[in-house]
């Protein structure tokens, strides 16, 4: 009988900490996608010290009710918008989809809220954006989803004509072997584990500072000319890069890829410099950011490389490097290919090449 | 109707007031009464007044200086002597079940609380001081090459992508697929991009440290 209450305390006890997930979808009165049905099956809330532990799994099915193709969305997942933590998002660039037609959306996120954080649902989900095919935007874009969303759009559509291209001019045998090739580069990629903290970490080893090096890509509006940042044994912080306008129009926000070298002379990919500046043409700035990266599988960093990965104009236009650009064989090695590459090589890889032709002629 | 006298040993005891209190209220109204024990009674009052005397006066030639030493090497003597014969036996603590069993229920409690509310990796820091601690060594030789970190960090790896703070950290991962691609934004974010094996739809999922 004892054990039976002492059982049943417990289970109560861990039963106090759990709680329903409380949730609200937010989509405005004149929203492009209103939804159609949402599954929150797995989804949990558990409390954790002063926070609740918010485990999100849910599918949404929303519809495209604009007159227009969609082919990108971002929605924010909320749980406390200024708690570390209690923001995220999902995006899904490369899409097509037909006015009235239906998509899914998959959310698999873990989220804090602090206890006391109001009587409102756990988690919020709100649209961020949606991209059409015209590159028009409709939402708040808290999350500079314009930007982000557009840039794929952007990439998707260099690498669909690039692999059109090939079809075309070269055959599906050469189409083929480029997927191969796409799929061999993607399984070769070096992605070692990468950790990154605003502002000073506080790594105990003696700082130095080094250079950066620079791939100058031929047609790049932008220019880095000088760059450098404190370097402490696998650490890396306060990168800091001279860039200059060499095209004609103004630049207000420009993104610089990140190359690290370790002592063993393994690149790879560290992290991506955003930036919003205010570059008129031919005018010279600095890109600098407080915050310091440390790569835990590394033993020690040996140099740096940085390159321009995209531009946004004043005009609200883009730059983006070509693909013969993204040839360079520094490049190639440790760059991601596009969302739409990937998507394009996976359809090859699960349906074969007959499908991913077919796909290709879609648009 | 004659009354039973008392006993010599209760008149004794009644003159040197060792009796019980109702046992000497008794004998004390039967002294009153009777001369025969009344004179038995005073004369035991007499031989104890003569006793005292005698016992008040110290023998003559008595050394007490001496004496006292020699009394004292005579009893450690007797312990000393005390020992060899019979050594001591500690006497067992009787088994105290009671108060164990509330240590172990609060220790169970306890143990219960951190594994509910302390994230693992705080447990582990701590675990790392108190070894540090306990070997000597200094905090900072422990912590060299291993950042403190100050403020949310976001981790990306092959497996997927992390939000760290304070110890705690919140995993971010699509069931048992793997990220195609990971990055991090020196602006504070990570994402991790995942593709739907039977849609092909790409989903790129973000947190945030800010």
């Amino acid at each position: 009988m004892r054990h039976k209450w002492a059982v049943m305390l417990l289970a109560g006890a861990v039963a106090a900490g759990a709680q329903t997930l409380t949730r609200k979808i937010d989509l405005p009165p004149d929203s492009p996608v209103t939804l159609v049905s949402a599954d929150w099956g797995e989804s949990s809330a558990t409390a954790r010290g002063g926070a609740f532990l918010l485990d999100v799994h849910a599918g949404l099915s929303l519809r495209n009710s604009s007159q227009r193709r969609i082919r990108g969305v971002t929605l924010s997942v909320l749980a406390q918008e200024v708690t570390p933590g209690g923001k995220g998002s999902v995006s899904i660039p490369s899409m097509d989809v037909a006015p009235g037609d239906t998509f899914p959306v998959r959310i698999d996120l873990p989220l804090l809220r602090p206890l006391g954080a109001g009587t409102g649902p756990l988690v919020e989900v709100k649209l961020d954006g949606v991209l059409f095919d015209d590159l028009s935007f409709y939402g708040p874009d808290k999350l500079q989803s314009r930007r982000t969303m557009t840039v794929w759009e952007l990439e998707a559509r260099r690498d669909r004509q690039y692999f059109k291209k090939i079809l075309e001019q070269a055959g599906r045998e050469a189409l083929q072997n480029e997927m191969l090739v796409s799929l061999a580069r993607q399984a070769d990629r070096p992605q070692p584990g990468v950790q990154m903290v605003r502002g000073r970490a506080t790594n105990l080893d003696p700082e130095h500072e080094v250079q950066f090096a620079f791939l100058q890509l031929p047609d790049a509006p932008v220019e880095p000319m000088d760059g450098l940042a404190r370097i402490a044994g696998n650490e890396a912080r306060a990168p800091r890069v001279e860039v200059r306008n060499r095209s004609d129009r103004a630049i207000r926000h420009l993104e610089i890829g990140w190359i690290v070298k370790d002592q063993q002379g393994r690149e790879f990919l560290a992290a991506s410099m955003p930036a919003d500046v205010n570059l008129a043409p031919g005018r010279s700035g600095q890109v600098m950011q407080d915050a310091a990266l440390r790569f835990p599988e590394r033993p020690s960093i040996e140099s740096m490389t940085g390159f321009v990965s995209n531009v946004e104009f004043v005009d609200g236009s883009y730059w983006i490097p070509s693909r013969l650009a993204l040839e360079d064989p520094k490049l190639r090695g440790v760059i991601a290919p596009s969302p739409e590459e990937q998507r394009l090589a996976q359809i090859y890889h699960k349906k074969g090449l007959a499908a991913l032709v077919e796909e290709l002629k879609k648009f | 109707m004659t009354t039973p006298h008392v006993t010599e040993s209760d008149l004794a005891l009644y003159v040197s007031g060792d009796l019980g209190f109702w046992r000497g209220i008794r004998v004390h109204l039967h002294v009153d009464r009777c001369q025969s024990c009344r004179r038995i009674a005073e004369a035991y009052r007499h031989d104890r007044g003569q006793i005292r005397e005698l016992t008040d006066e110290l023998p003559e030639g008595l050394d007490w200086n001496r004496l006292a030493p020699e009394m004292t090497a005579n009893i450690r003597v007797g312990l000393a002597a005390g020992e060899c014969v019979a050594p001591r036996h500690r006497k067992p603590v009787a088994m105290v079940w009671r108060p164990a069993a509330a240590v172990a229920g609060l220790v169970i409690l306890v143990t219960g609380a951190w594994w509910l509310n302390v994230p693992a990796a705080q447990t582990q820091e701590l675990g790392r001081a108190i070894h540090a601690v306990w070997s000597g060594r200094s905090g900072a030789g422990v912590r060299r090459g291993v950042m403190e970190e100050r403020g949310p960090v976001v981790e990306a790896t092959s497996s997927g992508i992390e939000l760290r703070e304070n110890g705690s950290s919140l995993g971010v991962s699509q069931g048992a697929s793997r990220p195609l691609a990971v990055s991090v934004s020196v602006q504070g974010s990570a994402s991790a991009r995942y593709v739907d094996s039977d849609t092909g739809q790409i989903t790129i999922t973000s947190v945030y440290a800010q």
